[in-house]
């Protein structure tokens, strides 16, 4: 009976391994296709440099929006408004976290790039999206080490082959920044030798597949480098291609419009969602720069009116100054001057808030002029215009975008105004270049025009050069109009100001290894700065 | 189930003794239906002769006078008759299950006796489960289990709960225990939209061990829900109702003191700040009874006041909820099916003033025998509920924190019709009218629930059964979120440097489904060979997972109030995204039981995941555990007549989790580009951007590594029961999302590093104090002593975050509690007292964050008591967690605004900062106390409450979490049957009051909120942080009825 029993077990058990034994096989086999169903239907996979390269574009515009608030916070061109409080160390500058939400978009976009410049390695076909992308990096390093000095550059965009990338000094990167424009402009050329190659076309939302522009570009950001970078930087070539530099304004349009997420980003920040509903208000011009209108350091009216809503009335401030009587800013902010702040239908204006269809500014003809009229009067250039046909061609420019129009045209008549501009700023050395004997003074003219012409446009490069070049000249103990510290300044230096913010506390976190100790906002420098 | 001696046994006692001579007498066995119970066993207590009653539960036995009857069956209480006069007696017994013969639905839905598990079980009871009336499920297990923490992790009208089973052990993957209700395993929201009074029971499968057959996701323990099902031969039609009232029970300790104005407006010629009519920062005049201006003069000419006295506004902005609550079921069963049908409508408005939610559930069980050899059972149920709450809980609480303590909220309530309520005239430029916000920030969600199981079961021989069983759970499911328009008058825009500016309208509206399939095939053979007990199962399942979200928005809508995203300016948002993941296991189970004292049991499954790269996809795990009933095997043991029960047992396993995030962790293999950043695409201008997930290329699962071992002790005749367990797990290749410098291009990192682990103790004890027909009396608990560290994470990555919340964060940090609480504190000399300046007196802010608390409770106790006294019954549980921390960053904002308790420590006075040190002068490195150097400005807009020094010092805000809680009080009574009359019709009827969370006691520091809740969600393991965005705690408290009929 046990014996019965036994094999009755056993075979029973061995009935169950041949039935799971079954089950196991039947499903081996037909187990990959069923389990084959990973590929992602949400999210592209792979893409090409055509489809990365005009976000990337597009992105750098937000990116410098952020920049641009950075540098116009600092009291440069606005200051607190009326309406809000606690403004905490935006106004005593004892910065830790202020000015560092660039830092992370900076080095997303960089990636953008970065991918653009992987993907088209080795392949001549892609020269110019190369050469594009190379250069837009350069222009990102350039904002992440005047704002940071020391940044990962070697080992940075390396994804998981370097996750606590180390810092390289911001001197170094700012000499290899140079050869990089170099080389872009040298990818341009091997583009231009390759049959079949393919065109930028519209994917380039920076100067519609221009390449000439392109070379103009690198070579005005590379005048840049080298004009900031002059005597602390042993650059491996200080000379430029034949190409020339920027003559029109490089703005970014990937076509911007009154849109859910398609606005201009100033616009969007500054003046206006697309709903209508109003943007940032707890800022207003600073008194500083508004004294280079209303006749405090320079007589401009025109411009004023062009740039600021109800001037000479707009209302101004100083950095630190809190008060319940102070002026809250309208709808729409003082940085566009239309008698329209009807949201839904304000736009197409000269000034700076444009309107939101208008391109985002890179770099401003301007700029590139002063630039030269720099590069001229210390050498760094030697030939073609002087220094004050330069200085000139600069006021021009800067007036010439003033009074743009979002869609390009201008239809004041921009020499009438910049000639009485200038007969109103007679013997004026800011303004009359022959006024200014010195090369000091000519410097600061060059600069002090700058500052202007760059007003909550490029606010980070008037930011950087002063810091470099101590223009425009402030007076730490005067008001408002002499110096653009805050009134509440917690600031150790003479002029109440401070040097830098600090690195984000994410690089403290996850790269603390390597991000730099001991830098403080008042004592630590910029390579290049006073 | 309770023993509950019957009525007529006891009769049978009080009956007179006669003769003593030996007879025969016949009887007959029944259940307390009248169903007869087959197979009893039926002995004398002295003596030989024991006899079986047959199928119809009838018996013949000789007895003589004197004779006490012991007739005992499985599932029911034994009972004992002494022998009368009487030949023939009817003995009921009262279902009943003895701890040890009590069977377990464990892993599989495969039924195994208690006796035969050699991991720690915990069977809940429907009637524990019910005792509080609670609507969610996780409620009603809160504090009834050793070593299971369920944290109601938010407040609102329907809570989510994260249910955690012996401490987390995934870094940042999922830690939840797997939910399975009806033998198929479903998402663990499907918990808080099952109807209680449906539940059967619901046992808990501590450790990995025991559910290891459950695949990948058992790793962290399961709760299985079982159903009702109807019974044999009987019809019962149950009908109640349950009101209750929920009520906030803790508020944040707000300073009664103080008004608005601040430093910021001057100082009077005592030195105080001027109060300010703007000024919504309470660090203004001290409360003297004079009323004064609030707010900037509207443009009619009127004005708003207060009067400087302290109002209680706050506290009353809050409302009472009412929760309602009805059900019905009807069950009948015969020879061949059972059935049972139940529906449940709850109908609950919150505490926060306009919050509503709905649910209704519906549910059909039932069970068909066909012939002899194919048994089918089904349990379908349908659930739906409704939301209609406010989206803006958090920023509603922040804006009423910021109304000074004199100030009424109340009187702001109608501001549709009140000019100094609506917007316009609203006294706060700043912050918004909480009712406002309440009332214009809305979102109303739907979802619906189908949870199905329909199970085959063949019985070709005796002992073999075969098994097939398919099992949907589908939600489907959709939102509308809407902000409404409000256009300010150019006056409102304008006066006072007001920063009020309009409000667009606008819309969202998302859908969404998710379906988990769950096919299951396997077979079963059990045999019992002379001394031995055997039981085999293999078997396959398949598992696919699948969802998709849909969502279209509008901003800055056209036609006011038509919340339509057709009715949008410009493009509108529209996302998309689906999700599908598969899974096979194929697995092993054999019980090889010795003489029913020695069990051995062992597990193996190998899943394949879709979601793994080929060759990782694969992983096999086994379990073993081990059950040895020492008190069966050695008689001498249980005749001492003490230890009524001693068992051991043990139990080993490894069991592979795949973690990679949300939606099944389908997708996650490979980098991806978006294509709608930057306003992408534009016109036929398209352009992505690089994802910013990085994907090591080598990923695993995670595995689970445990053991077990316990023992069951019960004493006195079972009066004194117990459960001990001492559990310890680690996991390794842990999946991680980390974030990484962003200077990588990248800002996170999935990949597989790091161990956990967890040990700790797990005890139950329940003591029967009294225990005859009319009294009652048990009283016990449950502890849990959980050690949960985190031992290493990675070379180069030490520290990970888990969530943060204003300057707290919940991190991972190797070497410590997982998770600890990080932030900054004031520097500290080595004795842990602050460092302050000898000139200014005030605290310097640590460089860099630190660990400033474990935010794991290391010990937890439930303690439970009941008391039934004839018809009533009282039952009683109070759960204590301690030893842990958390950081409140509502505190934050309460020290800004003024109205925090803090702010008012010293008077709004200079003060000493308390235990503090300043540096030696003369001997630099050591520190002297300070007893004089004050800080100055203890006050103020800019004073040191609302300075950064205060307010960004998370260690001001890290406080004890510890607490007790009365979790349940009920009280019951089973009216008698007899008020009804002989209708006959109704057949029983209960009325009870019953309260849960009707008292907090929380640790003094603790000046917040509920430390169980937790800001970053259930789903999110960064746990120890509590935020704004929770209602306050509530009480609840309510009555019910129900009828049998």
């Amino acid at each position: 009976m046990q014996q019965v029993n036994k094999k009755h077990l056993i075979m029973k058990k061995s009935i169950l391994g041949i039935f799971i034994g079954i089950l196991v096989l039947g499903l081996g086999t037909s187990c990959k296709k069923y389990l084959d169903v990973n590929t992602d239907p949400n999210r592209a996979s792979s893409v090409t440099p055509q489809l990365i390269l005009p976000q990337a574009i597009t992105y750098t515009a937000a990116v410098l929006n952020g920049y641009n608030s950075y540098g116009a916070q600092t009291g440069l061109y606005c200051a607190n408004a009326g309406g809000y409080g606690g403004f905490g160390e935006s106004i005593t500058y004892n910065y830790t976290t202020t000015g560092t939400g660039t830092w992370g978009s900076t080095y997303d976009n960089l990636e953008d790039y970065q991918t653009v410049l992987n993907t088209s390695a080795g392949n001549n076909l892609y020269s110019y999206f190369s050469a594009a992308a190379r250069i837009m990096k350069v222009l990102n390093f350039q904002l992440l080490v005047d704002t940071y000095n020391d940044v990962p550059y070697v080992d940075a965009l390396k994804g998981s082959t370097k996750l606590t990338p180390t810092y390289t000094a911001g001197k170094d990167i700012y000499k290899d920044l140079a050869s990089q424009l170099d080389t872009a402009i040298a990818e341009i050329a091997k583009g231009d030798a390759t049959p079949g190659v393919t065109p930028l076309g519209s994917s380039d939302v920076l100067f519609g597949g221009n390449t000439t522009k392109w070379k103009q570009f690198a070579n005005t950001l590379k005048l840049r480098i080298i004009v900031r970078g002059n005597g602390k930087v042993t650059f491996s070539n200080t000379t430029f291609s034949a190409d020339g530099f920027l003559t029109t304004d490089a703005l970014i349009n990937p076509g911007y419009a009154r849109d859910n997420g398609k606005q201009n980003p100033a616009w969007n920040t500054w003046a206006y969602a697309y709903t209508g509903s109003a943007g940032n208000k707890a800022w207003m011009p600073s008194q500083f720069i508004f004294g280079f209108y209303d006749g405090h350091s320079i007589y401009d009216a025109a411009r004023g009116r062009a740039i600021y809503y109800q001037y000479p009335s707009t209302g101004i401030n100083r950095l630190g100054v809190e008060s319940n009587t102070l002026v809250s800013s309208p709808t729409g902010g003082f940085w566009h001057a239309s008698a329209n702040r009807d949201g839904k239908a304000n736009g197409n204006n000269y000034g700076i808030l444009k309107g939101p269809n208008a391109g985002y500014p890179v770099m401003l003809a301007a700029e590139s002029y002063f630039l030269q009229a720099e590069a001229r009067l210390n050498g760094i250039i030697t030939t073609g215009s002087t220094t004050d046909v330069l200085f000139d061609k600069g006021i021009t420019a800067a007036f010439n975008y003033t009074y743009q129009l979002p869609d390009g045209s201008v239809t004041v008549k921009v020499a009438d105004t910049v000639a009485a501009y200038k007969i109103k700023n007679l013997s004026n050395p800011l303004v009359d270049f022959t006024a200014a004997t010195s090369d000091a003074q000519k410097l600061e003219a060059i600069i002090t025009q700058k500052f202007i012409a760059l007003n909550f446009v490029e606010s980070y490069e008037g930011w950087n050069e002063y810091r470099r070049t101590k223009y425009p000249s402030i007076v730490a103990s005067g008001d408002g109009y002499k110096t653009f510290a805050s009134s509440v300044s917690e600031s150790t230096r003479p002029d109440k100001l401070p040097t830098r913010v600090m690195y984000p506390v994410s690089e403290g976190t996850y790269n603390g290894a390597n991000v730099p100790k001991n830098i403080t906002p008042f004592t630590s420098l910029i390579f290049w700065a006073q | 189930m309770r023993k509950i001696v019957s009525l007529l046994s006891m009769l049978m006692v009080l009956s007179t003794l006669t003769f003593a001579q030996t007879r025969s007498i016949s009887g007959k066995v029944t259940d307390a239906n009248g169903n007869p119970v087959p197979a009893a066993s039926i002995k004398k207590l002295k003596g030989e002769g024991a006899v079986a009653a047959d199928q119809n539960g009838n018996f013949k036995i000789n007895v003589k006078n004197g004779d006490v009857l012991v007739i005992s069956s499985v599932n029911y209480a034994t009972a004992r008759i002494p022998v009368t006069a009487s030949n023939a007696y009817t003995v009921t017994l009262a279902e009943s299950v003895s701890a040890m013969d009590e069977v377990v639905v464990t892993a599989g839905g495969i039924k195994s006796k208690r006796k035969e598990i050699g991991t720690a079980t915990t069977v809940i009871q429907a009637a524990t489960l019910t005792a509080g009336k609670a609507t969610n499920i996780a409620n009603g297990l809160q504090g009834k289990v050793a070593g299971f923490q369920i944290s109601g992790t938010g407040g609102g009208v329907n809570p989510s709960f994260r249910l955690i089973l012996r401490g987390q052990r995934s870094l940042t993957g999922n830690n939840q225990a797997l939910v399975v209700l009806d033998n198929v395993v479903v998402p663990n929201e499907v918990l808080g939209n099952l109807n209680p009074e449906d539940v059967e029971n619901v046992v808990v499968l501590n450790g990995s061990g025991a559910s290891a057959l459950y695949g990948s996701q058992a790793s962290n323990g399961a709760v299985i829900v079982t159903t009702k099902k109807g019974r044999k031969g009987l019809t019962t039609i149950n009908v109640s109702n349950t009101t209750t009232a929920e009520q906030v029970a803790f508020y944040p300790k707000i300073q009664t003191k103080f008004g608005a104005g601040g430093t910021a407006y001057g100082l009077d010629a005592n030195g105080n700040p001027y109060p300010d009519y703007l000024e919504n920062q309470s660090y203004g005049a001290r409360f003297d009874g004079v009323k004064r201006a609030l707010g900037p003069a509207l443009e009619d000419g009127s004005q708003d006041s207060a009067v400087y006295q302290f109002n209680d506004g706050h506290n009353k902005f809050w409302n009472n909820g009412v929760t309602s609550q009805t059900d019905f079921s009807i069950s009948n069963g015969d020879e061949n099916s059972t059935f049972f049908l139940s529906g449940q409508y709850a109908d609950v408005t919150g505490t926060t003033p306009g919050d509503k939610y709905n649910r209704a559930t519906l549910r059909v069980n039932g069970t068909r025998r066909m012939g002899n050899k194919v048994m089918a059972t089904y349990s379908t149920a349908y659930t739906q509920n409704r939301y209609d709450i406010t989206t803006e809980t958090g920023s509603m609480y922040g804006n009423m924190l910021n109304m000074p303590s004199n100030v009424d909220i109340t009187k702001y309530k109608n501001w549709r019709t009140d000019k100094f309520a609506n917007p316009n005239g609203y006294y706060n430029p700043w912050y918004q009218n909480p009712y406002f916000t309440a009332d214009n920030y809305r979102s109303k969600q739907r979802n619906d629930y189908l949870t199905a199981n329909v199970e085959l079961k063949f019985t070709p021989i005796a002992g073999l059964d075969i098994i097939g069983r398919q099992g949907i759970a589908t939600r489907n499911a959709s939102n509308k979120n809407t902000i409404g328009e409000f256009n300010y008058t150019y006056f409102a825009e304008h006066t006072d440097a007001s920063s009020k500016t309009d409000i667009p309208a606008s819309v969202s509206d998302g859908s969404s489904y998710s379906t988990n399939l769950l096919t299951d095939f396997f077979a079963q053979y059990q045999k019992k060979v002379n001394k031995f007990t055997l039981n085999f199962i293999g078997g396959a399942q398949l598992t696919q997972n699948q969802s998709k979200y849909v969502n279209v928005s509008a901003n800055g809508l056209v036609v006011p109030g038509l919340f339509n995203v057709s009715n949008g300016v410009g493009t509108p948002g529209a996302s998309e995204s689906n999700y599908m993941a598969r899974q096979v296991g194929a697995y092993g189970d054999f019980r090889i039981g010795y003489k029913n004292f020695l069990f051995l049991h062992g597990t193996g499954r190998n899943d394949w995941v879709s979601v793994l790269s080929t060759q990782n996809r694969s992983f096999f795990y086994p379990s073993a555990d081990i059950s040895f009933i020492a008190t069966d095997a050695f008689e001498s043991i249980k005749s001492s007549g003490k230890i009524s029960l001693l068992k051991f047992r043990a139990g080993v396993s490894k069991v592979g989790q795949v973690n990679l995030g949300s939606e099944f962790g389908a997708y996650s293999l490979a980098p991806t580009f978006g294509g709608s950043a930057n306003g992408f695409p534009y016109g036929s201008l398209a352009g992505y951007t690089v994802g910013n997930l990085l994907v090591s290329n080598n990923l695993k699962p995670e595995i689970t590594k445990a053991f077990e071992v316990g023992v069951d002790l019960n004493m006195f005749n079972d009066r004194l029961t117990s459960t001990w367990t001492w559990f310890s797990s680690k996991t390794d290749d842990q999946t991680v999302n980390t974030a990484v410098s962003s200077t990588t291009g990248f800002t996170s990192l999935l990949t597989n590093t790091g161990q956990t682990q967890s040990q700790g103790l797990e005890a139950t004890l329940h003591y029967d104090l009294v225990k005859n027909s009319d009294w009652s009396v048990t009283v016990g608990g449950n502890y849990t002593y959980l050690d949960n560290n985190v031992n290493f994470i990675s070379a180069d990555l030490t520290k990970l975050a888990l969530s943060s919340n204003g300057s707290g964060a919940s991190y991972a940090v190797a070497g410590k509690a997982f998770p600890v609480i990080m932030g900054f504190d004031y520097k500290r000399d080595n004795a842990g007292r602050v460092i302050v300046s000898s000139v200014t007196g005030l605290p310097t802010k640590t460089d860099a964050i630190s660990v400033l608390g474990n935010a794991t409770a290391k010990n937890r106790l439930g303690l439970d008591g009941s008391v039934r006294y004839k018809q009533f019954r009282f039952s009683v549980l109070l759960e204590y967690r301690g030893g842990y921390q958390i950081f409140n960053s509502m505190g934050t904002e309460m020290d800004w605004s003024g109205t925090g308790i803090r702010t008012a420590a010293y008077d709004r006075q200079s003060f000493v900062y308390p235990n503090s040190v300043y540096e030696d002068p003369a001997k630099p490195g050591s520190y002297v106390p300070n007893t004089s150097v004050a800080i100055a400005n203890g006050n103020g807009n800019n004073g040191f409450w609302t300075d950064g020094i205060n307010r960004d010092v998370t260690s001001n805000y890290v406080t004890s979490g510890d607490f007790w809680k009365l979790r349940e009080l009920s009280i019951a009574y089973d009216v008698p049957t007899k008020i009804f009359g002989k209708s006959n019709v109704i057949k029983g009827m209960t009325v009870s009051l019953q309260g849960r969370n009707l008292f907090l006691w929380l640790a003094k520091d603790n000046l917040y909120t509920d430390p169980e809740y937790s800001s970053a969600g259930s789903n999110n393991n960064g746990i120890g942080i509590t935020g704004l965005g929770s209602a306050p705690p509530s009480r609840f408290y309510g009555a019910s009825i129900s009828f049998r009929f």
